[in-house]
Parts: C-alpha cells; sequence; structure tokens
C-alpha cells in the first residue's frame, strides 16, 4: 500500500513536470467605476480653460483594464522562453489603450515582450511597462494606482512638461517604452538591479530615439528601497498639433531624465512610504526643471479591508509661482478573492500654470483646486 | 498657501493617530499578555523584559534571512514581528501561492513555535 501511493506520487509529479513544461494563460482584469470632479478640461494645454464640474463613469480606478496572454515553455537547465501580450481597454467604451504616437492606439500597448528567465535572472525584449515604474509604485504606499498616487504626480510632471496625453511617449522617464531590451537580476540578499536600453532604430543615428535606465532596488526586513536613473534621446518627437504638423526628426538630443529615490517600510498592519525625485530635460533645463516629493500612509484592517493614503507635492524649479499639492485617501474591501470594491477621494491644490490630475485620464483645470471623488469595483479573470 | 498648510496639517495628524492607535495597542499588551496576537503585535514595546526583546529581535531577523533567501518573494513588502517564538505576519506578496509559502517557511525556523499569517495579496502594477 506504502508503495501504491508513493508511486502515485512520483506519477503527479511527472505529471506536474510535464505541464509546467508549457503553458499559456488568458487573464485580465475590468475595472469601472463612478467619478465625480469640481473642476476638469479638455486637454492639459497650461491655459485650458476650466469646463466646470463632471459626473462620469471612468475605467481604472485602481489600474487600467486590460487583458493579456501570457506563456512560457520549459527548455530544461533551469532556463524558460516566456511570452507576454497585454493590452489595457477602456471599459467605458471598449477602446484600445494609447500607443507610443500620438491618436492612435495598440492591441496590446502594455506588453509585447519575448523573453528568457534562468539562473541568471529575467531578460524581455519588446514593448513593456519599464522597471522605473516598479521601483516608484514598490516605494509608495498608493502602489502606483491610477487615482491619486507616485504615478498621477509624475504624469503631473509630465503634463507641466508639454506632454499633451495623446500618446505613451513621456517628456520625462516612461511608463512604456517600445523597441525595450531589459535585463532583471535575481534578488542577493535582497538587492536587484534592472537595466533598460531601447535602441531608437533611428537612420543614420546611433544616439536617435535611445533610451537607458537604471533601477537599483532592495527589498528585505520589512524595507524597501528603490533608486532610479532613467534618460531618453529625442523623447516625445510629436509636436501639440500633430498630425498636422510633423514629428521633430531625430537628432540624438538628450532632453528625457528622471532620478528617483523612494522607501516604504511594513511593520504590522501600517506602511508608511518617502520618495524624491529630479526631473529636467538636459537640453532646455531652464524651461523643464521639476522636483516631486511625496509621503504615504496606510493601514490594512483584515486581510479584506485597508486604506491607503498619499501626499504628492510637485514644484517647478524655474517658477517658483508652479507648485502643485495632492491629497489621495482610499479605501479597498475585497469581495472575494477576484473581486474587490473601492472607495476614494482626492484633493489636488494646483498653482501656476500647474494641472497634476487626481485621476489618470480626467484633466483638470489648471492652477485652480480640485476635489474628486470615485467609487467602482475591480473584478480579476 | 493656506490649503498647503492644511494639508500638511492633515497629513501629520494622520501621523499622529496613527502612532497612537500603535502606542494603544502596546499598553493593550501590557495589561493582557495572554492576548497572544496583540502580544505578537507589539513584540518590540517596552512592555517587554530586555533578555526576551534581543531573543524576540534575534528570531526576527533570522525569518526574514530564510524569507529573503527565496528567489521571487520580496521579503520588503512583509512585516515579521515575533513575541516569545510566537510569529505574526503582515503585509503583502504578490501571487496567491507565496501567502503559504511564506508561512511554511516561517515555520520552518528553528525556535518558531506558531505563526499567525495575515498576509494578503496585492498584484503589481500591470502585472498579473
Amino acid at each position: 500500500m506504502k508503495f501504491k501511493s508513493s508511486s502515485l506520487a512520483v506519477l503527479i509529479v511527472f505529471s506536474a513536470a510535464a505541464h509546467a513544461q508549457s503553458s499559456v494563460t488568458l487573464y485580465g482584469v475590468l475595472d469601472s467605476g463612478l467619478l465625480y470632479q469640481s473642476t476638469s478640461a479638455a486637454t492639459f494645454l497650461p491655459t485650458a480653460p476650466n469646463l466646470g464640474h463632471v459626473y462620469q463613469l471612468k475605467d481604472g480606478g485602481i489600474y487600467s483594464s486590460y487583458w493579456g496572454l501570457k506563456g512560457s515553455e520549459d527548455i530544461g537547465g533551469g532556463y524558460k522562453i516566456t511570452f507576454k501580450l497585454q493590452g489595457a481597454f477602456n471599459t467605458m467604451n471598449g477602446k484600445f489603450g494609447l500607443a507610443d504616437t500620438p491618436g492612435t492606439t495598440a492591441l496590446f500597448n502594455q506588453y509585447a515582450t519575448v523573453g528568457a528567465t534562468g539562473p541568471f535572472g529575467t531578460f524581455d525584449a519588446g514593448r513593456q511597462i519599464v522597471p522605473m515604474i516598479y521601483a516608484m509604485a514598490e516605494t509608495d504606499v498608493r502602489g502606483a494606482q491610477y487615482f491619486g498616487s507616485i504615478l498621477t504626480a509624475w504624469l503631473g510632471i509630465n503634463q507641466a512638461a508639454g506632454w499633451p496625453g495623446t500618446s505613451t511617449n513621456a517628456p520625462i522617464g516612461a511608463l512604456y517604452d517600445s523597441n525595450a531590451l531589459v535585463y532583471s537580476s535575481p534578488k542577493f540578499y535582497g538587492a536587484s538591479l534592472a537595466l533598460e536600453y531601447a535602441p531608437g532604430g533611428v537612420a543614420g543615428h546611433f544616439q536617435g530615439g535611445t533610451r537607458e535606465s537604471a533601477v537599483l532596488k532592495y527589498s528585505n526586513y520589512g524595507l524597501n528601497l528603490s533608486a532610479v536613473y532613467y534618460n531618453g534621446h529625442d523623447t516625445n518627437p510629436f509636436p501639440l498639433t500633430y498630425p498636422a504638423a510633423p514629428a521633430t526628426p531625430a537628432t540624438g538630443v538628450n532632453n528625457n531624465r528622471f532620478y528617483y529615490f523612494g522607501a516604504l517600510y511594513t511593520i504590522s498592519g501600517f506602511s508608511v512610504s518617502a520618495s524624491y525625485a529630479i526631473a529636467r530635460n538636459p537640453a532646455r533645463s531652464n524651461s523643464v526643471n521639476f522636483e516631486m516629493a511625496s509621503g504615504g500612509l496606510g493601514y490594512q484592517f483584515s486581510p479584506a479591508f485597508k486604506i491607503t493614503s498619499g501626499y504628492y507635492y510637485l514644484k517647478d524649479r524655474n517658477n517658483s509661482a508652479n507648485h502643485s499639492s495632492e491629497f489621495a485617501l482610499g479605501a479597498e474591501y475585497s469581495l472575494s478573492a477576484r473581486t474587490r470594491a473601492y472607495a476614494q477621494v482626492g484633493y489636488v491644490n494646483n498653482k501656476g500654470t500647474m494641472n497634476q490630475t487626481i485621476i489618470y485620464g480626467a484633466p483638470v483645470a489648471p492652477g485652480v483646486s480640485t476635489t474628486a471623488a470615485m467609487v467602482g469595483i475591480r473584478h480579476t479573470f | 498657501m493656506k490649503t498647503i498648510k492644511t494639508l500638511e496639517l492633515v497629513v501629520a495628524a494622520w501621523f499622529v493617530a496613527a502612532s497612537a492607535t500603535a502606542w494603544s495597542q502596546a499598553s493593550e499588551t501590557a495589561s493582557s499578555p495572554a492576548n497572544a496576537q496583540g502580544a505578537s503585535q507589539m513584540a518590540e514595546s517596552g512592555a517587554v523584559a530586555p533578555a526576551g526583546r534581543k531573543a524576540d529581535r534575534a528570531l526576527r531577523r533570522r525569518v526574514y534571512a530564510a524569507i529573503g533567501k527565496d528567489k521571487e518573494i520580496r521579503a520588503g513588502d512583509i512585516s515579521v514581528i515575533a513575541k516569545d517564538g510566537a510569529v505574526t505576519l503582515n503585509g503583502t506578496v504578490t501571487d496567491a501561492a507565496q501567502i503559504g509559502k511564506v508561512e511554511a517557511i516561517a515555520k520552518g525556523v528553528s525556535g518558531v513555535t506558531s505563526v499567525t499569517n495575515k498576509l494578503t495579496l496585492k498584484k503589481p502594477l500591470g502585472g498579473m
């Protein structure tokens, strides 16, 4: 009898191994809510008029809705070949997420990668969410959510630096990079390194359109530390009036640099975070030179219920009249393993030409204060 | 400017309120050591004898060292509190399977007599 059960165990182990050899998963999330916002604007222009308060159904209260396919093949020796195709979509209208060309969308705008993983670490090639965003999310109690977080603060810098919000080409840093090669090291006593290089693919220019970034992380003893360096050439070559006016030809100009340092500490049910960042255009630092600082505090009341809060401050180093303070508070309640309900409120005080948003995708009027509240649901499949 | 001040006050109030909660937990522990969960949450409070506190800290470090060895688990997102061999886990992991895995790792550390697991799942941005 004993022999039988052990041979059965062997069989199970073998079938598990056979299963692990190759797999494809279809997955996704739908995130919808009702948003109230006390001011609104049609564009991110610093002169955009206030169109008044707005009630709307809104996609992405926590993160965007997305769907994807991912898979891996075990090639032996501890090595795996992996792929990931993932695209954001808007639950309000079914449209796909933004691509790297203004006014266009892409089926897999978040991930289109093939890669390898093994004892050396992980290597992925293709369009992807870049390491700097994960480094920021891991040192923000609000987790770089779509509503009031280090993500909306960083986007606030980008809006101030001229990002029109019509493509994923950011003037400062990046959320997604096309043509990216990303290497992530294994953890070594909690420390890890991620390196990114994106060849520009611009004929006649080695530097044209390139991106390079490095992220150093530490995660152990309840403490997360992140340090980010990001540098881009010919970043966001599209003028505001594109496609009426053509894209600026790539010349290899170094015009996107971002430094970020963040920490998050977890003790009992509490989590506390803080960060500081500098963003500038090295080619035109007299027009694009910003500072960002954040603080966060959260408490997990039970496995199903948590509250997170964050404070985000932006400052234009070239013009002290332009600064912005945002406070966000959110509660999340898990209805089941795959569904959670959330309620969040945010307040932003924009001064000068600043227009830091409270939630991604809902521009606020520049230079005034705005309040927003949202309730919604996020369902994973 | 006034609103910024108000905001700063709100944030400061949050932190004070939070630390006050932590303190009241500590005094609860002192008055009712029978409450194992409360006790393990505030192992590092002044209520515990120095020798015990030293042992608790050493055990906490050993549990972290064991979790930190895992290639996938991010021990920076996890709070480990040890009190006389009783370990309480708080915080988040990125994969549902890791909730049980962290508990198993903690149980395997010598000196750990019990594990209270309060870990929750937190999917990373854009990940599954």
